[in-house]
């Protein structure tokens, strides 16, 4: 007994010594082409390698894929995230490099305590995050990004990520495009009011942040209606916006939510017009009740155009997809998968070519990086991230028209735009802050 | 004054739809005293079941079957993960519950995929003119039905033989045996009905805009309603479920104007202040037999 005592003891001790000098910073090697690397990448081939002589990056991805409120997102993000890695594979890799998006893969079920659990855990093997979903889920882990050096790729549009060295966001934020979304319904719509009924937290008030500067700088009479998830909650909200009767509404809620809020107001003689944010669109709705009023009286705002429109990067997502899958469900989370894409691979590259392809390495090349190439999705100068954050922040946002024939049932109505309010704000804390 | 009345039905019908999901907790605890977390996942199964079945025939009929093939699925789930564990204790058996629902809504979920699902039921978001008030034809239609089915469920219980077999076993197990009622049959019956009651509730509840996956989060608003109401109280249950979700419509729509504490989401909170209150009041509920215990 007293040596399988002794035994297990000198298992536990070598366990914990092993443990304890197990960390993510391991020796800075060099790769056959000068490429120095340390975390996450390996000489050795990607699992599903295309060119089995090229070394490996291995970016982690978490995201909300089986049971949290943005699953409708974060599966066909991850989906897509997937197809733009394997097409920059097939096209030759980054320099002596393929990208493997698949192998660290987790679920957050959007719940900030497992998301940083799970990051804990893949965090030794990636390079950096190829998605990292949700506002507050990556508040959890933002710490030790920045105290790790260590790139993730936001799939929410909070202004704070335009203040994060770590974050690779990419398009305009809910604040700044609310504020567009303002100046587009006191321009061509004709509103005079408005109100903003969104979620609590820093994807709604962010957007009704942005709606109250504009209504604001219009000098438009404002009305904040914050509600709750969950479709059967919006009772209250209808009715204020009823009561209200402003001439125009900016949503940031789910798209159940959103259709029940434009739904139920039209079925009680509401006349004014409806710009969701984008994460308030899912073309499932036009099969429900609420679809006539939707196309009546509903737009959605949006960081970039939607599936199907006519740019070389969207005609690049549509022939990397199976075309069955996004048949089966529709969803602009692929287009938002790739489109984040584009400035890690960037950045990645410019990583390579600097031979330096460790995390710092890699911050330092996301920091350098002046304008991206996104294949005419979002303007090129939508890629800086160095300088401060009032100068580099993308401004511009689009307008979109619930259009049933659209692949994800809406098509652009007003191309890329930066409202007047939206152009002289001084952008110095995260709108909501 | 009409807006007012309006959010009064509304309220009505939201608390219909808490009041059948927490009959079926009540049926359950009656019969085995155990509460059965499995209630969100049959309120799942039901609504999903006529999401499909009304892609091939009538709302109403597709309705009926579904719901007759959820309270088969609430007998099977008592035959298959609760009868072997009969005379384990009672906290066993609820951890029993919250697994089995857990793996049906897994299933679910499955089914109703990423997007949302439509019931194809008749009334949409269209409303009906009441004594000049503008109320949602399917909030009126969950509370006339919920009433029904009430009304039903309360004439079974007080004329039918199986309904009074199940009052005495819900009494005294060991004595309604001697009589010999089937102690085993009554469970199974509790929980066809319970999984039928929720089943019926999450079909009101989809209709409007649709079934989604989230949906089940508002089955646990039936937890602070049987507190409220009496946990083996089924007349407590009805009425706590109707006055929570008044209560909750009306903070909702006027809290803010109380204060604005009161504003934006506080209603959600409404219904666990009442249990709470309450608790500190009345321990066993409104209309919740006071038990006596030897000490």
């Amino acid at each position: 007994m007293g040596i399988r005592r002794g035994i297990a003891v000198t298992l536990v001790v070598a366990l914990a010594v092993l443990t304890g000098c197990r960390n993510d910073a391991p020796q800075t090697q060099e790769g056959a082409s000068g490429v120095k690397f340390d975390v996450g990448v390996t000489k050795e081939p990607c699992p599903a390698a295309v060119d089995q002589t090229k070394g490996c990056i291995y970016l982690g991805s978490i995201s909300d894929l089986t049971e949290g409120p943005f699953k409708a997102l974060g599966v066909p993000i991850t989906a897509s995230q997937k197809a733009f890695w394997q097409r920059v594979n097939s096209a030759g890799g980054i320099g002596g490099f393929e990208v493997d998006v698949t192998k660290f893969v987790k679920d957050n079920k959007y719940n900030p305590q497992i998301h940083n659990e799970v990051y804990a855990e893949i965090k030794p093997d990636v390079l950096g995050l190829t998605q990292t979903l949700g506002s507050p889920t990556t508040t959890a882990i933002l710490g030790d990004l920045k105290s790790s050096g260590v790139i993730g790729v936001p799939a929410s549009w909070t202004s704070a990520w335009a203040f994060e060295d770590v974050i690779l966001e990419s398009g305009t934020n809910y604040c700044f495009e609310s504020m567009n979304s303002v100046d587009f319904g006191a321009e061509t719509l004709q509103a005079k009011s408005v109100a903003a009924v969104h979620f609590p937290g820093d994807y709604g008030d962010d957007a009704a942040a942005g709606t109250k500067v504009a209504a604001a700088a219009n000098g438009m009479t404002f009305t904040d209606i914050p509600t709750a998830p969950g479709q059967e909650n919006q009772g209250a909200a209808i009715q204020k916006l009823i009561a209200a009767k402003p001439d125009l509404v900016i949503l940031s809620t789910g798209p159940t939510e959103a259709a029940t809020i434009v739904g139920g107001a039209a079925q009680n003689g509401f006349k004014g017009q409806f710009i969701g944010s984008s994460p308030t669109w899912n073309p499932a709705l036009l099969k429900s009740p609420a679809a006539p009023a939707l196309t009546a009286l509903y737009r959605q705002s949006g960081p970039w155009a939607p599936y199907g429109t006519d740019t070389a990067g969207h005609k690049a997502l549509a022939a990397a997809l199976d075309p069955a899958t996004f048949k089966a469900a529709p969803n602009d989370g692929y287009t938002a998968g790739w489109v984040w894409s584009y400035p890690l691979k960037a950045a990645l590259q410019k990583a390579v070519d600097a031979k330096d392809l460790t995390r710092a390495g890699l911050l330092a090349a996301v920091k350098s990086l002046e304008t991206v190439d996104y294949e005419g999705m979002l303007p090129a100068a939508a890629g800086r991230f160095g300088g401060e954050p009032n100068d580099r922040v993308f401004r511009q946002s689009l307008i979109s028209k619930v259009n049933p024939a659209a692949p994800t049932g809406v098509a652009v109505e007003k191309d890329f735009f930066t409202g007047k309010t939206a152009s002289g704000y001084e952008f110095s804390k995260p709108c909501y802050q | 004054m009409s807006e007012f009345l309006a959010t009064i039905v509304r309220g009505l019908g939201s608390g219909s739809i808490y009041a059948l999901l927490a009959l079926g907790f009540v049926i359950v605890y009656k019969s085995m005293r155990v509460i059965s977390f499995a209630q969100p996942a049959f309120m799942m199964a039901g609504s999903l079941l006529v999401g499909y079945l009304v892609l091939s025939m009538n709302f109403f009929l597709a309705v009926l079957l579904a719901l007759l093939l959820t309270a088969l699925l609430g007998a099977g789930v008592e035959r298959l993960a609760l009868r072997p564990m009969i005379g384990k204790p009672v906290f066993v058996l609820a951890i029993v519950t919250l697994g089995v629902d857990i793996v049906i809504r897994t299933v679910v979920n499955s089914f109703i995929g990423l997007d949302i699902r439509q019931m194809g039921d008749p009334w949409g978001l269209q409303q009906v003119d009441v004594l000049g008030v503008q109320v949602d034809q399917r909030h009126l239609a969950t509370l006339l039905t919920t009433l029904i089915v009430v009304a039903a469920l309360f004439a079974f219980y007080r004329w039918s033989r199986t309904g009074l077999a199940m009052r005495a076993a819900s009494s005294d197990q060991e004595v309604a045996l001697a009589q010999g009622i089937s102690v085993a049959r009554v469970f199974s019956l509790s929980w066809a009905l319970a999984a039928a009651l929720a089943g019926l509730a999450g079909v009101f509840l989809a209709t409007g805009i649709g079934l989604e996956q989230n949906l089940w989060l508002t089955a646990l608003k039936a937890l602070p309603v049987i507190i409220l109401g009496g946990l083996d109280s089924l007349g407590g249950a009805v009425l706590a479920g109707l006055a929570i979700g008044v209560v909750e419509a009306v903070v909702g729509s006027y809290g803010a104007t109380l204060h604005p504490i009161f504003g934006g989401d506080f209603f959600l909170v409404v219904p666990y202040l009442l249990m709470l209150l309450v608790l500190l009041v009345r321990p066993y509920g409104l209309f919740g037999t006071r038990e006596v215990e030897r000490i």
